[in-house]
C-alpha cells in the first residue's frame, strides 16, 4: 500500500518489522524482496510520486569548491524512485580486483569479495531491466558483434567486457504497482526522517523521527532499520543524529562522511584510425533479450597491479561538440538544442565553453550544410529514445573522418580528507545541511595519466591508428566538470575495524545492532563501474540476510 | 480401461489426448469427423449437446475426457448433456473434466484448489464455473484446472503468441507483464489427464495443473521469443499496448470473423485482446502440489519445452524468414 504521511494524525507511531528509509533503487529493491515474506515492511520516502521543489530543496547544501563538485541537490532526486528518476541506466558489475586490498591504493580492501555478490547480481540485473547477467562479448552474444577496433590487440587492455543499459528503469514507476498491491509493505510518502533515535545504551535504534513539510511529526519503530537514502544523505542522517553519540551515529572514530569518492571521468585527445571506416564500431549492439550493450576498453587487473594504479575503462567518443570545426551537422544540432537536454547530461555533453556569435553561426551553417543528417538523427532520437520505453542510451555519431576522442571513467582512490560534513545552516525541517568537500589525489591523476599513456602506446603498436593527447592536460580534463555527478560513494564505508569503517561486512553499523546501510555509501573503494547495479546487489544481499533472521532484533 | 470418449477433438488438447490414448492401446472415441485420426481412434457421430444422444454414445465407454473449450454457451450445454447422459449409464464412467484457472477470477497470490470460485472474468469463466458445478454433482468426475497450455500445435498460447512476437507486437512488456504465467506444457498436461483417468480413488478431486515456480509473462515472452529467433526482443511500451488493445483489437477481430465467414485463405494478424492485459498483470500462482502427489504431475524443463514449440512453429511456417530480424 502507498499512503501519504500528511494523511496520518499528528504524533502517529508507525511500526513494522523492517523500516527502510528511502525509496530509490536500494530501498525499492529491498521492499520488493520482502513481499509475501510475512514480515511487515515500512518504506519511508521523503518525496511524493512526482518531483516537488520544496522537497527537493531539502537536499540543498554547500560545496567547498563549486568548480570541483556540483551542488548537493543536483544529480539526486528526493522523490519516489529516488535518483533512478534521472538515471542514465549504465550497468556493469564490479571487477574482482575492486574488492582486493591493494597496497598501492590506500585504504583499499573490502571485507567481502566478488563471489559474495555473484548470487545477487543476476536478480539486480533483472530489477534494473538490463537483461541477462552477461558482461562479456562471448557470454552476451551467440553471434559476436563487430569488434570495437578491429586489429587492436593489447596485453594491457581488454575489449571483451561490456556495459549493458537499463531502460533506464525508474524504480518508482516500474515497481510502484507491486508495492501498492503488497499486503505486507507500507510505503509512506512525504515522510522525512530527520534523526535516528538510539536507546539509552546507544546500541540499538529505538525509533526514527519523521516530519512532514506541513509540520506534522511522526515516529517510526521497527525491529530492523535500513538507511537507503543515497551516499550523501546516509552520512547526513548519521551525522545529524547526535542524541546518544555526540559525534553522530557510527562516528566514534570520525569516519562517517570521510573517504567520499565519485569517479574520475572526462573526454580527451584525438584518436585517428588509419584503417577502413567499417573497422571501427562505435555504438551499441543489442543482445537477444533486447538490451543495448556497448564494448569498452578495460584496463586488465594484472596491468593495474603491475603499474600500481586504479581501475580504468575508456570508450570511443565523438569530438568536442562546442567547437564547430568538426563540421558535423548532428553535433552542431546538439549544440543548438542544448536547452532541451537535461542539466545532468548537458553539462558533460557541452561543457561550459564560451561560444561566440561566429562559432554559433558556424554551427547553424553546419546544420544547413547537411540537413538530412540532422533530420535522420532527429528521427532516430525521437523514435529510439524519446518515444521508446527502452531508450537508445546515448548520442552515437560515427565519424566519416575516422576521428574520435576518448571518454574515460576511472576509479577514485579513498582519501580521508575528501569528505562531507554538516554545515552550519539548516533546511526547512531544521535539519543541518550538508557541506561537500570533494578532493582527489595525485594517485588519481596517476591512474588516468598512466592508463592513457599505455593505451596510446598499444593503439600505435597495433597499427590501427594513433591516439594524440596533451599529457599535461590530463588533470585538467579529468576535473573539467569536477567530480562525476551522481556517484556518491564511500561515506559510510564497509570494514571489519570500527576505527576505519562505519558498517561491517553485513552492512550493519558498527555497535548498533539493528541499523543497516544499503547504499554506495558502504563501498570502501569505487571501482571503474557505475554504482547502481552493485548498490542493488548489495541491497538484495542485505534483504536476504534480514529475511533469514526473520528481522529478529 | 478400454474405450475413452474424448470431447473436444479437433482442438489442441483433445487431439493430443486422443493420440496419447491410442498410443497406450486405449481406444479413443471422438465425436464427428474433425481432429486427429488413425489407428486406435474411433469416430462416432452424435449430438454433443443432446443428453439422449450423449447417453447413447456413452454406452460401452469406460472413461471420458471433457476438453470442450469452445464458446461459453457450448461449454455449458455440452457439460449439461454429458453429465445427464452419464447419469443414465449402468456403470457411470470416470470423467476427467477440464476446467480453467479463470474460475479463480482476478485474484492474486498463491492459489490452492479450495479457493472460492469467482465469475468476474466474464462469460467464459462463468460457463466454466457452471460446468464445474455439474461435474461436482456427478460422483465419477475428476476436475482439472490447467493454467496456460502451450506446446506444439497449440494456437491460443503458442501459435498466436509466436505471431505477436515475430511481428514485435509483444515482447518485454515492463510492468504490464509482471503477472505470473502459469504454464503447463501439453505433454505434461496430457500425462496428468491420463493419470486422472486411470488412478483409483480420485473421484470428486479437484486439481490445479501448472508448472511449479512459474515465470512471469515477461520472462515467458522473452524466452519464447528467443527460442523462436524473434530477436532482439522488443520492449513494448504502455502506449503501444494501449493502441493494440483499445484501438486495434476490435477491428482486427472483426476482420478475422469476416475472413473466416468468407472462407478467405488470408487471415489478419491476431488481435491482442484487452483481457490478455489483465491476465498478464495478474500475480496469481496456481499451487499444483496436489496434482504432483495424486496425478504424478511432472513438468519438462521450460527451455526444452519452448524449443520444441518453436521448432513446431518454424516448421509450420515453412521455409523463409520468420520475422523482420529473424536469425536462423
Amino acid at each position: 500500500m502507498i499512503v501519504d504521511a500528511g494523511e496520518l494524525p499528528e504524533g502517529h507511531a508507525l511500526h513494522a518489522d523492517i523500516c527502510i528509509v528511502g525509496a530509490g533503487a536500494a530501498g525499492i529493491a529491498m521492499a520488493l524482496d520482502f513481499i509475501d515474506t510475512g514480515l511487515e515492511v515500512l518504506l519511508l520516502e521523503s518525496g511524493g510520486l512526482a518531483a516537488d521543489p520544496r522537497t527537493q530543496a531539502l537536499y540543498e547544501g554547500e560545496v567547498a569548491d563549486a568548480a570541483l563538485h556540483s551542488p548537493p541537490d543536483r544529480y539526486r532526486q528526493r522523490r519516489f524512485g529516488g535518483s533512478t528518476t534521472i538515471w542514465g541506466g549504465r550497468c556493469m558489475p564490479f571487477d574482482a580486483i575492486d574488492f582486493e586490498a591493494r597496497d598501492y591504493v590506500p585504504h583499499s580492501g573490502w571485507p567481502i569479495g566478488l563471489a559474495d555478490l555473484l548470487a545477487y547480481y543476476p536478480r539486480a540485473n533483472a530489477l534494473c531491466e538490463a537483461g541477462d547477467f552477461a558482461y562479456t562479448v562471448g557470454a552476451a552474444f551467440p553471434v559476436p558483434p563487430r569488434p570495437m577496433m578491429q586489429g587492436f590487440a593489447s596485453p594491457h587492455f581488454s575489449t571483451d567486457t561490456l556495459e549493458r543499459f537499463s531502460c533506464p528503469t525508474d524504480f518508482g514507476r516500474r515497481y510502484g504497482h507491486k508495492l501498492r498491491a503488497a499486503r505486507n509493505v507500507r510505503v509512506v510518502l512525504g515522510a522525512n526522517v530527520t534523526s535516528i533515535g538510539l536507546d539509552a545504551g546507544g546500541a540499538a535504534v529505538e525509533s526514527l523521527r519523521v516530519r512532514t513539510l506541513e509540520g506534522r511529526t511522526l515516529a517510526a519503530t521497527a525491529r530492523q532499520f535500513v538507511l537507503a537514502a543515497g551516499g550523501l544523505e546516509v552520512a547526513r542522517l548519521l551525522l545529524a543524529s547526535r542524541d546518544r553519540q555526540h559525534a553522530g551515529i557510527g562516528n566514534a572514530h570520525d569516519v562517517v562522511g570521510r573517504y567520499y569518492m565519485c569517479h574520475l571521468a572526462g573526454t580527451i585527445g584525438a584518436l585517428r584510425f588509419t584503417g577502413p571506416l567499417h573497422a571501427v564500431h562505435h555504438g551499441y549492439d543489442r543482445s537477444d533479450d533486447g538490451v543495448y550493450c556497448r564494448q569498452r576498453i578495460a584496463l586488465r587487473a594484472e596491468t593495474q597491479r603491475g603499474l600500481r594504479i586504479g581501475n580504468f575503462i575508456a570508450r570511443l567518443h565523438h569530438p568536442r561538440i562546442t567547437d564547430p570545426a568538426h563540421r558535423n551537422a548532428v553535433l552542431s544540432l546538439l549544440f543548438l538544442a542544448k536547452m532541451f537536454i537535461p542539466y545532468e547530461y548537458a553539462r558533460r555533453l557541452h561543457g561550459d565553453d564560451a561560444v561566440g556569435t561566429a562559432a554559433w553561426l558556424q554551427h547553424v551553417r553546419n546544420v544547413a550544410a547537411a540537413p538530412f543528417d540532422a533530420v535522420r538523427f532527429a528521427a532516430h532520437m525521437l523514435r529510439d529514445r524519446k518515444l521508446a520505453e527502452r531508450k537508445f542510451p546515448s548520442i552515437i555519431i560515427a565519424s566519416r573522418a575516422n576521428l574520435y576522442s576518448l571518454d574515460f571513467h576511472a576509479e577514485q582512490q579513498p582519501h580521508a580528507h575528501s569528505r562531507v560534513t554538516l554545515a552550519d545552516t539548516v533546511d526547512a525541517l531544521g535539519m543541518p545541511r550538508l557541506r561537500v568537500d570533494w578532493r582527489y589525489t595525485a594517485g588519481d591523476v596517476d591512474t588516468v595519466a598512466r592508463a592513457l599513456a599505455l593505451l596510446a602506446q598499444d593503439i600505435a603498436a597495433s597499427g590501427i591508428g594513433r591516439f594524440d593527447y596533451d599529457a599535461s592536460s590530463v588533470e585538467a580534463e579529468m576535473t573539467r566538470y569536477g567530480a562525476y555527478g551522481g556517484h556518491h560513494i564511500g561515506t559510510a564505508r564497509m570494514g571489519t575495524d570500527p576505527r576505519s569503517s562505519v558498517v561491517d561486512a553485513d552492512c550493519r553499523v558498527h555497535g548498533v545492532r539493528n541499523l543497516h546501510v544499503a547504499s554506495a555509501a558502504v563501498f570502501p573503494t569505487s571501482s571503474q563501474a557505475n554504482p547502481t547495479l552493485t548498490i542493488v546487489a548489495l541491497a538484495l544481499r542485505l534483504a536476504a540476510r534480514l529475511r533469514v533472521q526473520g528481522a529478529a532484533p | 480401461m478400454k474405450r475413452v470418449l474424448v470431447l473436444g477433438s479437433g482442438e489442441f488438447i483433445g487431439d493430443r489426448v486422443a493420440l496419447a490414448l491410442a498410443r497406450e492401446g486405449i481406444r479413443a472415441v471422438v465425436a464427428g469427423g474433425r481432429g486427429a485420426g488413425g489407428e486406435g481412434i474411433e469416430r462416432l457421430s452424435f449430438a454433443l449437446q443432446d443428453a439422449a444422444s450423449m447417453g447413447r454414445a456413452l454406452r460401452g465407454i469406460d472413461g471420458v475426457v471433457n476438453c470442450l473449450s469452445a464458446s461459453p454457451g457450448s461449454i455449458a450445454r455440452g457439460a449439461a448433456a454429458l453429465y445427464a447422459g452419464a447419469a443414465l449409464q449402468d456403470a457411470p464412467p470416470r470423467i476427467v473434466h477440464l476446467s480453467s484457472m479463470s474460475v479463480y477470477g482476478a485474484v492474486h497470490g498463491n492459489i490452492v484448489e479450495d479457493a472460492p470460485l469467482r465469475g468476474e472474468l466474464g462469460a467464459y469463466a462463468q460457463a466454466k464455473i457452471a460446468a464445474e458445478g455439474l461435474a461436482a454433482g456427478y460422483r465419477g468426475a475428476v476436475i482439472l484446472r490447467p493454467g496456460v497450455e502451450f506446446g506444439p500445435g497449440g494456437e491460443l498460447w503458442s501459435g498466436r503468441v509466436a505471431r505477436w512476437l515475430a511481428a514485435r507486437r509483444l515482447g518485454d512488456l515492463g510492468a504490464a507483464g509482471d503477472g505470473y504465467c502459469n504454464l503447463i506444457f501439453i505433454d505434461d498436461l496430457v500425462e496428468a489427464i491420463l493419470n486422472a483417468l486411470r488412478r483409483p480413488g480420485l473421484e470428486g478431486g479437484v486439481f490445479n495443473v501448472a508448472m511449479p515456480d512459474p515465470p512471469t509473462w515477461n520472462a515467458y515472452l522473452v524466452a519464447y521469443a528467443r527460442a523462436l529467433g524473434a530477436v532482439p526482443v522488443q520492449r513494448i511500451s504502455q502506449r503501444r499496448l494501449a493502441v493494440e488493445t483499445k484501438m486495434l483489437a476490435v477491428p482486427l477481430k472483426l476482420l478475422e470473423i469476416a475472413a473466416r465467414g468468407a472462407r478467405l485463405p488470408w487471415q489478419p494478424p491476431p488481435a491482442v485482446p484487452p483481457s490478455l492485459l489483465g491476465l498478464m498483470r495478474q500475480e496469481i500462482r496456481l499451487v499444483s502440489g496436489r496434482a504432483q502427489a495424486a496425478l504424478d504431475l511432472r513438468c519438462h524443463d521450460l527451455d526444452w519445452a519452448l524449443a520444441q514449440t518453436a521448432a513446431w512453429w518454424a516448421k509450420s511456417q515453412g521455409p523463409g524468414p520468420r520475422g523482420p530480424e529473424a536469425r536462423p
